[in-house]
């Protein structure tokens, strides 16, 4: 084990539609809102990290230099919706081996309106002709599994749905702050059978801040340190006679972050989890362990993911509500659980919250962070 | 126009791995270490990391493992909503990401036995049918 790392500071642009604002504009937002929540000038930041997707190059200087040009060295993450999650993983495998006491991820995206391509999409062939890389189909295509192996119901899934956008008008960052009914959710435009409109993270403009530090730099800031106190990242594994397109291998590292952090899955107080789609939520919270296999239809749909749960799950609105501007969403998960962990949370706050944990996946691979006060 | 006719080629469209001709079928690989089977073809076997794997021509059958019904598409697709997406099981426990034809969007269920279709998908700039594939519920027996 290296030097422990603290989340010092984080910070957001409100996530939404923000067409006359530019990246550089919404990143500085963010990154200045971390430093003053962490109390840090910019000066002191040792390392940049810049999780985006498709802003192009060098958008990792051109959004820090937003806030000075300090000759640090800045790297560019890209893990699709994961990317930010993942600087800030690179961020910490820094602090934990002596490298830096002081980093900063900036995550940050503008994305157009409409339905995302999956892999393969860019290159014209044969998934794109035939239009099997539509993003909803993938996840509706494991939902449909589900449904088949587990009667899982379309009103489960929906629910999740509901849970997030209720969280979400509790959250003024969200994207939609508005709750949404059972049968709003079931009645918006079918996309992908069983993923309804409402059932689908829209396309978001939004940027991320987090600060990162060793513990050792971090008590000159703070007596109450927020700990990353451990984290994973990896890729599909290829296992003969399964052919699941899971993004990676939730439950393994789920399971290696669960020993390394001495805790199990009922020691989670608040969770974030990746609900690109509100089937998302269902799967995960079997394959992160709060749930027996087979059961995350009804442990969702009975009410043990909301605020008040067994395990709150997406307590700002997650994907769906507070919105998914691709690489800013790690840093907002991180950014949630901090609030939560530090008790900063609002109406949304978990009573007494202490163990977080974090699963954001992106097409190429998935994080899995616990956090601990 | 009777000579373009003549000289008029079937190829398949980029990406589609397929065998034309009087018996068509999907191009897949499979391991002479390990015996494992893959579509899209690949060069180092997943299973083993073998190099160097044999080009083979797959089952046009199969079962649906999963599916979805598409109500919207994407640009640049040919496929008008609403269609089925799916993941189609070989025996040769290959999974082939397609679309279904020839049937009602609204009866497709897991586990229904699939056929292989080829068909022309477009016709390219030189004059060429550029051919794709598709399933469809197999025929009984």
């Amino acid at each position: 084990m290296g030097e422990r790392v603290v989340i010092l500071g984080v910070g957001l642009h409100p996530f939404g539609r923000h067409p006359e604002k530019t990246v550089g504009e919404m990143a500085r937002v963010a990154a200045l809102g971390a430093l003053k929540d962490a109390g840090v000038e910019f000066k002191d930041v040792q390392a940049g990290f810049c999780g985006h997707v498709v802003q192009g190059v060098g958008t990792g200087l051109r959004t820090f230099g937003e806030v000075g040009l300090t000759g640090i060295p800045i790297t560019n993450v890209e893990l699709a919706c994961a990317s930010s999650s993942r600087a800030s993983m690179l961020a910490a495998d820094a602090i934990s081996g002596g490298i830096y006491d002081l980093a900063m991820v900036i995550g940050v995206e503008k994305m157009e309106r409409g339905l995302l391509s999956g892999v393969g999409g860019a290159e014209g062939g044969y998934q794109s002709k035939m239009g099997i890389t539509l993003m909803p189909a993938l996840y509706a295509m494991m939902a449909q599994r589900h449904m088949h192996l587990h009667g899982t119901k379309h009103e489960h899934f929906a629910q999740v749905s509901v849970k997030s956008h209720r969280n979400g008008a509790l959250n003024p960052n969200a994207q939609y702050q508005k709750a949404l009914t059972l049968e709003d959710v079931l009645n918006s435009r079918m996309i992908a059978d069983p993923i309804t409109l409402y059932e689908c993270s829209p396309t978001t403009d939004g940027a991320s801040a987090v600060i990162l530090a060793s513990e050792k730099k971090a008590k000159q800031y703070t007596n109450s340190p927020v700990y990353m106190d451990t984290w994973e990242g990896g890729t599909p594994q290829y296992v003969r006679g399964q052919s699941d397109f899971l993004e990676g291998p939730n439950t393994l590292l789920a399971n290696r972050v669960y020993e390394r952090a001495g805790i199990g899955p009922e020691d989670v107080d608040v969770a974030q989890v990746h609900d690109a789609f509100s089937p998302g939520e269902v799967f995960l919270v079997e394959e992160l362990g709060f749930c027996p296999h087979g059961e995350g239809g009804p442990f969702v749909w009975e009410g043990n993911t909301e605020i008040d749960g067994r395990i709150p799950i997406n307590t700002d609105g997650g994907l769906l509500s507070r919105g998914h501007p691709i690489g800013a969403t790690g840093g907002a998960m991180i950014t949630e659980l901090t609030l939560q962990l530090r008790g900063q949370a609002g109406p949304r706050q978990v009573k007494g919250a202490k163990t977080a944990l974090m699963h954001n996946a992106g097409i190429g691979g998935v994080n899995v962070i616990a956090f601990k006060r | 126009m009777s000579e373009a006719a003549t000289e008029r080629k079937q190829v398949p469209l980029k990406g589609a791995r397929l065998r034309l001709g009087d018996s068509p079928a999907l191009l897949g690989s499979r391991c002479p270490q390990c015996g494992e089977h893959f579509y899209p073809p690949r060069y180092v076997c997943l299973n083993c990391f073998h190099e160097g794997l044999e080009e083979v021509a797959l089952s046009t059958h199969g079962e649906l493992y999963t599916f979805t019904i598409a109500r919207a598409a994407l640009p640049g697709t040919l496929m008008t909503p609403p269609y089925v997406i799916a993941q189609v099981r070989l025996p040769e426990g290959v999974s082939v990401a397609t679309v279904l034809t020839d049937v009602d969007p609204e009866t497709v269920r897991i586990g229904m036995p699939l056929e292989l279709v080829v068909e022309k998908a477009l016709v390219d700039s030189e004059g060429n049918d550029l051919m794709t594939f598709k399933f469809r519920p197999a025929k009984e027996a």
